[in-house]
């Protein structure tokens, strides 16, 4: 079978445009959200108008952000970097990053959490799980959303709960499987929990195993995201 | 002593350089410093002015691009500033980066900035993480100071006045701690702390530390199966690779040795230090396209770098000299010399021109290269590693000055009259020089030599004798600066002195002259550490 052409490596050339887009996709974001604080009023059309842009941008961003270090850690090259971190720093660099579209959306934040507490985990990619478990239940609460961290036996634990209408019993099969190891048929949030538990995994410590779990109900009633780390 | 309170006015206290190729990313860092209350921002856009600028003035916060175009990366700058000690432990460095990279986060832990920022920033970020690094300088100012000035005893009784009031620097302080412990050989301190460190947490640098303690104690099999979980459990952590590979070389399982660094190489492919190991143990094990490659990669790697190694050209000379190809064997070694201005570089290129020339038939200019080595070779010996020396010898053998070689042998067998590696090294030179029933007696004759001095020292000290003793080994040490045997003999003496005849300035730094450098010269020795302790334990 000399005749067989070779297939050529997909993955690398993917690999290096998913890299391209996000450096695109991240000169955008700043772009807009220089534009967005040089609207005065918080009322305009042009704001209206744009909030939701600047909500579509940043999903494709952690999209590809979350694709790219799939990739990555596939393939042993992500450099995970287990350090000791201050939780308050972490929670304001977090609360930071989503603030602008919040305000713009009228969502109201609340937060909790103990700030003098330190716990060893990667930087980027929690910040990566919690910054996309945000933008999440933004986009489907009504109003209200809560952050918050605290340690319990199991490690310390994140729970981000909304207002909303809850997650709908396939996502939550689906988060389910994903938790059991399950291979799974993605819906249109395969992705991000996909990346969300890989991260949870890659935490280990004295032979504990990070998870997420997803569940309806939590503070406000609505959906609730919980990461453990160990 | 004021306390200042609000980030604007330490803001303003402080120096800045910002370091970026485009101009549009350079105007916005500074509008963002100066909103932050900055006043003295410096700004440059690439590496060689970076270097020149740090040169020129002090800086408290350097923010760095990593990527920098063409001619050296952030990384490069930063590991040229702190080599060249253009940065010392008061500038806090932070390296903004559109992704992490292995060397930034998990490299050489001398080498690694204060903190990175992944790009697109944001401007609460950057501030946080400014203030931060700068407490953190602030914070570890003093026990950096003490450590570079090599106050070793001062930089611990600090870390730990810090940890007891642990906050945010806890797991740096330790950090450091554990590396002060590790390189005063304190093993046993060492091993304590990094237990009672892994006992809470599973972190990597621990447990590589504590292998790291094995390995100085020569328990290899331990070592190695601890660095062996490190990788499989974090398999992005260099340093651990690092010390598995010098583990298994230890004992001399080169082809596993080499697989692990092969790997490793993978996942940082901008090191100069590891392709340069890869090169020498593929050499060590006759691979020589493996090595070939390595080594070129090397050079290239190390041309923008201040960590480029002689140690790859003589490598790649060699492989060259191998693969019949002289020329370029010869091109490689004129270059190593115009490249690297070291009396000890200059000397083993011209060994291995030598060689070169031997090998490839031309007798005539060997001699005449061996003559030069020889004239050399005298004045430098005792400051340059005794396998220098032997290879030296060799060439002086080979090309028919049995004389000067047998001489040059003698002397790194006083050096090292326990080293079996190095002795059978020795005996291999006079077996080439068909001298092996001679060289054999003489070899005996300088080891036994040896050994009666030391002996000697050791008695009279038994005998009470204990001036009589220091004087004996002190001269004996002047005669064998690298014999560790004696070093460590002529510590011990001292200290024993010390134990009855009180404090002695004199005594002290020069027993602790010699522990270092046996520290040096062989950090595996069994009883450094022991020694060590009853240094520290001496009172006043």
């Amino acid at each position: 079978m000399d005749n067989i052409e070779q297939a050529p490596d997909i993955t690398a050339f993917l690999a290096s445009s998913i890299h391209d887009m996000k450096n695109s996709i991240s000169v955008l974001i700043n772009f807009m959200e220089d534009q967005l604080a040089d609207i005065e009023t918080q009322d305009s059309p042009a704001l209206r108008k744009m909030a939701p842009m600047l909500y579509e941008v940043k999903r494709v961003n952690s999209n590809l952000i979350q694709l790219l270090t799939i990739y990555k850690v596939g393939n042993t090259v992500y450099p995970f970097d287990l350090t000791e971190n201050s939780l308050g720093e972490f929670m304001e660099d977090i609360l930071s990053q989503s603030k602008h579209l919040l305000d713009y959306q009228g969502i109201q934040m609340e937060c909790e959490f103990d700030p003098d507490l330190y716990w060893y985990f990667d930087r980027e990619l929690v910040s990566g799980v919690i910054s996309h478990a945000l933008n999440n239940s933004a986009h489907y609460t009504q109003n209200k959303l809560r952050l918050s961290a605290h340690q319990t036996d199991a490690g310390l634990e994140f729970h981000i709960e909304d207002n909303g209408q809850g997650y709908p019993p396939s996502v939550l099969e689906t988060g389910h499987a994903i938790e059991q190891g399950v291979n799974f048929s993605t819906g249109s949030t395969g992705l991000g929990l996909y990346f969300s538990s890989m991260v949870a995994k890659m935490h280990k410590n004295q032979g504990k195993t990070g998870s997420i779990t997803l569940k309806n109900g939590g503070a406000y009633g609505g959906g609730c995201f919980i990461l453990r780390l160990p | 002593m004021a306390i200042i309170s609000d980030a604007s006015s330490l803001f303003s206290s402080k120096s800045f350089l910002i370091v970026d190729d485009f101009q549009g990313m350079r105007s916005m860092m500074r509008e963002m410093l100066k909103a932050f209350g900055a006043k003295d921002i410096d700004m440059c856009s690439n590496g060689s002015e970076a270097i020149a600028q740090i040169g020129k003035s002090k800086y408290d916060v350097v923010l760095c691009d990593y990527n920098l175009g063409s001619g050296r990366n952030g990384q490069q700058v930063l590991e040229e500033a702190k080599f060249r000690n253009l940065i010392g432990p008061s500038t806090a460095w932070i390296m903004v980066t559109a992704e992490k990279t292995s060397e930034m986060v998990l490299g050489a832990a001398e080498y690694t900035p204060d903190d990175y920022i992944i790009k697109p920033i944001n401007e609460t970020t950057i501030k946080t993480r400014i203030l931060k690094a700068m407490a953190k300088k602030e914070a570890l100012f003093d026990i950096e100071k003490a450590a570079k000035a090599k106050n070793h005893t001062k930089a611990l009784a600090l870390c730990d006045e810090q940890l007891k009031n642990a906050g945010s620097n806890t797991t740096e302080l330790l950090r450091i701690k554990t590396n002060l412990l590790l390189s005063t050989s304190h093993y046993e301190g060492a091993k304590q702390l990094f237990e009672q460190i892994l006992a809470v947490r599973d972190v990597p640098w621990a447990k590589t530390g504590l292998a790291k303690v094995y390995f100085q104690t020569a328990d290899y099999d331990t070592a190695r199966s601890l660095l062996e979980e490190v990788v499989e459990e974090h398999r992005s952590y260099l340093e651990a690779y690092d010390w598995l590979a010098k583990t298994l070389e230890q004992i001399g399982e080169l082809s596993e040795a080499q697989r692990v660094l092969v790997r490793c190489a993978e996942l940082s492919p901008n090191s100069v230090m590891r392709q340069r190991t890869l090169g020498e143990i593929a050499q060590k094990r006759g691979d020589l396209d493996v090595a070939e490659k390595a080594f070129r990669k090397t050079l290239v790697l190390g041309e923008h770098s201040v960590l480029k190694t002689h140690h790859a050209y003589l490598g790649l000379a060699k492989i060259c000299s191998d693969k019949n190809n002289p020329a370029e064997a010869l091109k490689i070694l004129s270059s190593v010399q115009k490249e690297f201005d070291s009396a000890e570089t200059t000397l083993q290129a011209k060994v291995a021109e030598g060689m070169v020339y031997r090998k490839s038939g031309d007798l005539v200019n060997a001699k005449k290269v061996a003559q030069e080595v020889a004239a050399t070779v005298k004045e430098i010996a005792n400051r340059v590693p005794s396998q220098i020396s032997v290879e030296a010898a060799e060439l002086m053998m080979e090309t028919g000055d049995k004389e000067s070689a047998s001489e040059l042998l003698q002397m790194a067998v006083k050096n090292n009259h326990e080293d079996e590696k190095l002795i059978s090294l020795v005996n291999g030179v006079y077996t080439k020089g068909n001298m092996q029933e001679e060289g054999k007696k003489l070899v005996e004759a300088s080891r036994k030599e040896v050994a009666e001095t030391n002996n000697r020292g050791i008695s009279l000290a038994r005998e009470g004798k204990l001036d009589d003793a220091v004087e004996m080994l002190r001269n004996a040490k002047t005669m064998l600066p690298n014999n560790t045997r004696i070093l460590m003999n002529l510590a011990y003496v001292m200290v024993l002195h010390m134990q009855k005849n009180g404090h002695n300035n004199t005594l002290i730094r020069e027993a602790r002259e010699s522990v270092d450098r046996v520290a040096k010269l062989n950090p595996s020795e069994k009883r450094l550490s022991q020694l060590v302790g009853m240094l520290e334990a001496l009172p006043g």
